[in-house]
């Protein structure tokens, strides 16, 4: 039993870490906020050829090999850089592709050549959505630009669908680099897959994402602290800011660590992975909103502007919150779930 | 990263279940004096004659030299076994969690031998003599003065919040043995004998109706100096030592414990009549969602606790990483019980004893020595800050 990283994973978290530093600066990204398309084919493209999007899959099925473990290291460096991106959807449509036998759409999603957004239904009394072989009712659909597929997610059944442009309707997004629209869909699906790996593997890397917020916003604050000075001295020597940075440290200990026992508990098939899984969304949502928002109180007012990237910790993180279910649906399945206590 | 145990790890958890069943007391813990002294000593002398005490201490020191998962493994069948007790009051905590490990890792030979056979075989009583009236978040403060006569300490001074001194044997004591050096250079770390003349002790009633709170008065009680732990003069390092243990791993049996409890507690509210007065608690939204949390964030200190282990493991000592499990632990469990009242219903209002099965109450009061023993939740939070996370001193 041991929970850190190999030396080998620590290395493909160092390749993550650098390519995100390079090519998704958040200050060049800032151009982009509220366009339709976010990431350039070019630039996805690159993550295509380093291997992102099959790092879970396995070889035979034209993956990387390695597992859901790998695949949450990954997510984790993509929250805390708040990468924006279709990601999820990228990862989970491959795996929906592999378990569908749908080989040549596995190829085409994880070189990057069709793009994939994310839907899921959009609440309203009364919708009944269906998400199989077949996909129909009304479905909120992020990161929609350039794509030409979307990877449409309802509990355990998931489904890929070809995305029209017709019958899209962008909305204002509260993250400006998470395009965001609505979209009514009645059609069959290129393939589908009811498997609670699918809810599992989602759960997790939601859960990973939102540990990286945590942990980037404890470390954003942290760093802060040691260098502005107020009164003539670090601000992080004053115990208000002291103990709130450590309170951040905590719940991003807490949500990474849980995380990581998460994905580990999923690819070893333990009886507790739903358990362990649920407890990671919940307590990474948790540590995720609460640090996003800290992180911009330990800011002050350099940390309310639109050019300083604290607010894009807080909108992320109430976008990936409500990704791949709510808050509410995650604690009721985290109550449902079998305790290994 | 990997969550398998070994066959020798599965072999253990078979092993200890089958144990545990076989040999757990059926009694409950007597809640004060010698009974409970003898109590807990006799379930300490049970678990050295069969071969589960000091799991991870080293061989030589007559544990099994096993690894801190296997303890981990250890707790998480006490607590299944359904015990009528909770490990963290025992009063061999103090021995068997930081008295003992802290000679271990300062001691010399004749300290060892003379104590850490005794510790393991459910003999002797440690409790701890740090906190003074005048010195309590600020430790090093502390002014007990120790002057040297000859080849003794001569100890003059007073020490409170000392659990367990009434019926202890022995006691991890902080003296001052240089009042003129910088406070952090002038302190000792003593082995006392509570036996000796000139000590008095007085219990303090706690606020949840525990009486083995004490204060210890020393007049010119005389210690070898051979007691000394780690060098004269040298105390604070191995009281940072003795904390390090305190905070790190000696928690691990009452977090595995906490996960039990929210168990218990989600079936409790499946059978207490809820708010509305019809439902079953479980059937309130805000019930129903803080028992998710309270098992989100167990399953968090349980990862915390591997994740320090991993540390441990790769270090050989905990580090200041452990004041973050304590905080967030601490606070949890006070957390776990102030939820338990707001399911027990009518059971909130009735004073229960603060160890056994079906209690809540009590416990609940108990919680508040979780975010203040050991160093409060502030202190453990400046460590957090400044230790873990590089932050400026004040």
């Amino acid at each position: 039993m041991d929970l850190l990283p190999t030396d080998e994973q620590s290395e493909i978290v160092a390749t993550v870490r650098t390519q995100l530093d390079r090519d998704f600066s958040l200050n060049e990204l800032a151009a982009l906020d509220g366009a339709d398309t976010v990431i350039s084919a070019e630039l996805w493209g690159r993550c295509a050829e380093l291997g992102w999007f099959g790092l879970g899959l396995a070889e035979a099925d034209g993956g990387v090999g390695y597992t859901l473990v790998e695949e949450a290291l990954l997510f984790e460096e993509v929250g805390a850089h708040a990468t924006p991106g279709p990601f999820l959807a990228t990862v989970l449509a491959a795996h929906v592709a592999a378990i569908a036998g749908d080989e040549p759409l596995v190829g085409q999603v994880l070189s990057g050549e069709r793009r994939v957004a994310f839907a899921e239904p959009e609440p309203a009394p009364g919708a009944d959505p269906v998400v199989g072989p077949t996909v129909s009712g009304t479905f909120r659909v992020t990161d929609f630009g350039g794509a030409e597929l979307a990877l449409v997610l309802h509990g355990r059944h998931a489904a890929v669908v070809e995305l029209g442009t017709p019958g899209l309707i962008p909305v204002p997004s509260l993250d400006q680099l998470v395009p965001l629209a609505t979209v009514a869909l009645d059609t069959a699906a290129l393939c589908s897959a009811e498997d609670r790996s699918i809810s599992l593997r989602a759960t997790v890397l939601v859960a990973a994402e939102l540990a990286g917020i945590a942990r980037a916003t404890a470390e954003q604050s942290t760093e802060y602290a040691k260098v502005r000075e107020q009164f003539g001295r670090p601000v992080g020597s004053f115990q208000a800011l002291k103990h709130r940075c450590a309170d951040m440290a905590v719940r991003a200990d807490a949500a990474v660590n849980l995380a990581r026992l998460a994905a580990l508990a999923v690819v070893a098939g333990h009886d507790d992975a739903r358990f362990q899984a649920e407890s990671a969304r919940v307590m990474a949502a948790n540590a995720a909103l609460e640090n996003a928002q800290v992180n911009v109180q330990n800011h002050g007012g350099i940390g309310f502007t639109l050019e300083h990237t604290a607010h894009r910790y807080v909108t992320r993180a109430q976008v990936r919150a409500r990704t791949a279910g709510t808050p509410f649906d995650h604690l009721a399945a985290l109550l449902a779930a079998t305790s290994p206590a | 990263m990997n969550l398998d145990l070994t066959a020798e790890e599965q072999a253990f958890r078979a092993e200890a279940r089958t144990w545990l069943r076989d040999h757990l007391p059926a009694d409950e813990r007597p809640p004060e004096g010698t009974e409970m002294r003898e109590f807990d000593l006799a379930w300490q002398r049970t678990l050295f004659d069969g071969g589960w005490a000091g799991i991870n201490w080293p061989t030589e020191y007559g544990g099994r030299g096993l690894s801190d998962i296997q303890q981990m493994i250890w707790y998480e069948e006490f607590a299944k076994a359904d015990p009528p007790f909770t490990l963290n009051n025992s009063c061999t905590f103090v021995g068997n969690n930081h008295g003992g490990p802290t000679l271990m890792v300062n001691g010399d030979d004749a300290q060892k031998a003379a104590h850490l056979p005794r510790i393991l075989r459910g003999e002797v009583v440690w409790c701890q003599g740090f906190s003074e009236p005048g010195a309590g978040s600020d430790l090093a403060g502390l002014s007990t003065k120790a002057v040297i006569d000859g080849d003794e300490l001569v100890v003059t001074g007073q020490k409170t919040w000392t659990s367990y001194a009434h019926v202890a044997d022995v006691q991890e004591l902080l003296v001052r043995t240089d009042p003129d050096a910088p406070k952090h250079k002038g302190i000792s770390w003593v082995i006392c004998d509570m036996a000796s003349p000139g000590i008095e002790i007085r219990e303090i009633e706690t606020m949840s109706h525990v009486t083995d709170f004490c204060e210890v008065f020393y007049d010119e009680v005389r210690i070898p100096l051979s007691n000394v732990v780690g060098d004269i003069n040298n105390g604070w390092k191995v009281a940072m030592s003795t904390l390090g243990f305190e905070r790190g791993t000696a928690f691990m049996a009452d977090q595995v414990e906490l996960a039990a409890t929210v168990e218990r507690l989600i079936e409790e509210a499946r059978h207490r009549t809820g708010p509305d007065g019809r439902r079953p608690a479980i059937a309130d939204d805000e019930i129903a969602r803080r028992l998710a949390t309270a098992r989100a964030e167990v399953a968090a200190l349980r990862a915390m606790t591997i994740a320090g282990i991993s540390r441990t493991a790769r270090t050989g000592v905990p580090g200041p990483e452990g004041s973050m499990i304590r905080l967030f632990h601490g606070e949890l469990h006070q957390r776990v019980y102030r939820l338990a009242l707001d399911i027990v219903g009518p059971d909130a209002l009735r004073l229960t004893p603060v160890d056994g099965e079906g209690v809540w109450t009590g416990p609940y009061l108990q919680s508040f020595a979780y975010t203040i023993g050991g160093g409060t939740t502030d202190i453990q939070r400046n460590i957090v800050g400044e230790r873990v996370l590089g932050l400026p001193r004040q």
